[in-house]
């Protein structure tokens, strides 16, 4: 009779044990962007932007369904063949979904591999047109698109700094050169003097000879597309040292608090297009209160990975599943207040690009001029 | 002209900081036949010891030269000891074996190093001191800055200390005889060992000098910057003569110069391009390099 009941006891405890085990159930949410190489700085921006979300998430009672949330960081080194691999590795480890990557040219290919699987993908950061251009049903982006910011730094050069000439610098990638090359389009259609197009290598530190032409030339606006917040440091540097008066623009992917570290003083006056966050909107602090004592200054694009990561929990708690169609629909119909922008995707992926000029003064970066408006801020 | 004159000014600096890291491939080629792969992780150290004690003694208030010449004599000393270090663990151990493995090697310790260093100093750049760099001389509109001036004047100080180190004292009568033929030298009583042991350390003093002054000069150091440089100074020291020593400065200042004109005239696109045409063009015609003696290979 004892020996029943001990016995009884024991089947049932493990019974309850492994019914618990087979409930338990984790969420997997991979990250994507370089964490080594020349653009580890925005990679790791956006590693640390989605354990942001994961830490707020789980401190507000985590999702229901799931005990965990775990986040498989991956190192893309913006190679497109490594981007790759990283996607195969993330699908043999049954990543729910993905956050990245970085570069457009490791986001292009990763998300057609993720696709097949029917992963979604939000990318932070990706800016080139292709990326939710091809039809792909479960790739989203959270950022503006180049297109958009070409125009804007368009306008900016015409409406505001009144600007005749331009002098064009790109360093080479999928991203700059693209964006570049449709600044020039642009321009050139719209009356301003395209100078000089040149372009720069990665891994380059010595500008002074394209600086030198750049003076001679001497342009209204010097114009930079860098994919690299620090190259784009030492070409301010040594323009200053050059003493290029031109108004200096430069883009998204210059935008990181790097920029004012390296360059300090010749950073200043610097332009950028970027998109406008409000970082006194409610959801923007409480998303900084949680990031910066662990890791330092938001990056770039480490609110938008925080965004991404939350809108994807969000769309996950509502569906109830990790089902992508389930979590796509969801998707579709999130339409709130992010920390960095209004969050509301279209039919394509897209959610609205929002590119304003900002600008560096003492050191911070600075709302400057409203293209909507054409006033400044 | 003034066009001229500035890209000129520009390309001298470029050529100088070739010129002094070619000169450690070249001399430890010249002595043991080995092309140091981690050649250009010695520059990138030196660029980081530089920045760190120049943070520090700029923070205690010390002047100018002080931070200057305290800490680039700190980084080439510590350049010295970590690559005497690296040819006792990676190279030393293989000297008899083949040339292959003691190349293999070399590269195993070049990306040892680099991923030390990311790990130690992590994935960002780091900032150099704006400070003591600011400023120069205006001709017109040709520009030459301070730092362009204190670049191009160290490297050629460094360049006359190193010929009279080599040509005119009784170490560097050990290292061209070790160089020549390391038996019978260690015959007439040279520590060959020694001997070797201190090229590396004076290679990689001279990289580190060059880590501090592209540091300065550019703004930050990042720990894979080593790579770029170090393939350029390599091809540099190919295009002098590898192994001669005179040839390895003339070689830095060869592609510097071409790479600036070939960006301020052509495109900077290109420049790379040109820069490697010319190298292999001149050893199309020169195979032993412009200042390279054609030896025959039983002498090793």
């Amino acid at each position: 009779m004892k020996r029943s009941i001990m016995t009884a006891l024991l089947v049932s405890a493990i019974l309850m044990l492994s019914a618990g085990m087979v409930f338990a159930k984790t969420l997997k949410v991979g990250t994507m962007g370089p964490l080594t190489g020349p653009y580890a700085a925005d990679g790791n921006d956006i590693k640390n932007g989605v354990l942001t979300a994961v830490e707020v998430v789980k401190a507000n009672g985590g999702i229901p369904g799931f005990d965990d949330i775990e986040v498989m960081p991956q190192d893309t080194a913006c190679e497109p063949r490594q981007a790759v691999a990283t996607a195969n590795k993330l699908i043999n480890e049954e990543a729910n979904g993905v956050v990245g990557a970085y570069c457009s040219s490791a986001t292009l290919p990763a998300s057609e591999v993720l696709d097949e699987e029917s992963i979604i993908m939000i990318t932070p950061a990706s800016t080139n047109e292709k990326v939710t251009s091809r039809g792909l049903p479960y790739m989203f982006r959270m950022c503006g698109r180049d297109d958009d910011q070409g125009f804007i730094a368009l306008k900016f050069m015409q409406e505001k700094l009144g600007a005749k000439s331009v002098y064009i610098v790109d360093d080479k990638t999928a991203y700059s050169q693209g964006l570049a090359d449709g600044v020039e389009k642009m321009c050139e259609a719209a009356g301003i003097k395209v100078l000089g197009h040149e372009h720069v290598n990665q891994g380059d530190k010595d500008f002074s000879a394209i600086l030198t032409k750049v003076k001679t030339s001497n342009p209204d606006v010097f114009y930079m597309s860098m994919q690299n917040s620090a190259t784009g440091a030492l070409m301010l540097i040594q323009a200053k040292r050059m003493g290029i008066k031109a108004a200096r623009l430069a883009q998204d992917a210059v935008y990181h608090p790097q920029l004012m570290e390296i360059a300090k003083d010749a950073a200043e006056d610097v332009y950028l297009t970027f998109g406008y966050i409000d970082n006194n909107a409610p959801a923007y602090k409480e998303f900084y209160a949680k990031y910066q004592p662990k890791h330092g200054e938001p990056g770039a694009y480490s609110g938008y990975a925080y965004d991404s990561a939350m809108a994807y929990f969000k769309a996950v708690k509502a569906a109830g599943a990790t089902d992508p169609e389930k979590v796509k629909a969801e998707l579709m119909k999130l339409d709130y207040d992010g920390a960095t922008k209004h969050i509301k995707f279209k039919p394509n992926g897209d959610s609205g690009s929002n590119y304003i000029i900002r600008k560096v003064e003492n050191g911070k970066f600075i709302n400057y001029w409203n293209p909507a408006t054409g006033k400044l801020y | 002209m003034e066009y001229f004159f500035q890209q000129l000014i520009n390309g001298i600096t470029l050529g100088s900081v070739y010129a002094l890291i070619a000169l450690g491939y070249t001399m430890v080629y010249g002595i043991i036949q080995l092309i140091n792969f981690a050649h250009g992780e010695f520059f990138a150290a030196g660029g980081y010891v530089g920045v760190i004690f120049m943070s520090y003694l700029l923070s205690q208030g010390a002047p100018a030269w002080v931070c200057l010449s305290g800490s680039l004599i700190l980084a080439m000393a510590y350049c010295a000891m970590l690559a005497m270090a690296v040819e006792k663990v990676a190279y030393k151990p293989l000297r008899s074996s083949s040339r292959l493995s003691v190349l293999l090697s070399a590269l195993g310790m070049s990306i040892f190093l680099q991923n030390g260093l990311m790990l130690t100093q992590g994935v960002y750049d780091r900032a150099y001191p704006t400070e003591l760099t600011q400023g120069g001389f205006e001709f017109g509109t040709v520009m030459l800055s301070y730092m362009q001036l204190f670049i191009v004047s160290l490297t050629a100080f460094l360049l006359v200390a190193l010929n009279f180190l080599v040509f005119k004292t009784r170490i560097g009568k050990a290292m061209r005889s070790t160089a020549q033929d390391k038996i019978m030298s260690a015959l007439v009583g040279i520590n060959s060992n020694r001997i070797i042991s201190l090229t590396f350390a004076i290679g990689a003093g001279l990289a580190a000098a060059a880590g501090i002054m592209v540091g300065l000069y550019y703004g930050s150091v990042r720990y894979d910057m080593g790579f770029v440089p170090g393939i350029k100074a390599f091809a540099a020291a190919v295009l002098g003569g590898i192994g001669n020593i005179t040839g390895a400065m003339i070689g830095g200042f060869i592609i510097g110069m071409v790479e600036i004109f070939a960006a301020g005239y052509i495109s900077g696109e290109y420049k790379d391009v040109f820069a490697f045409l010319i190298l292999i063009g001149v050893l199309y015609f020169r195979p032993s390099g412009i200042m390279g003696e054609n030896v025959d290979d039983t002498r090793v």
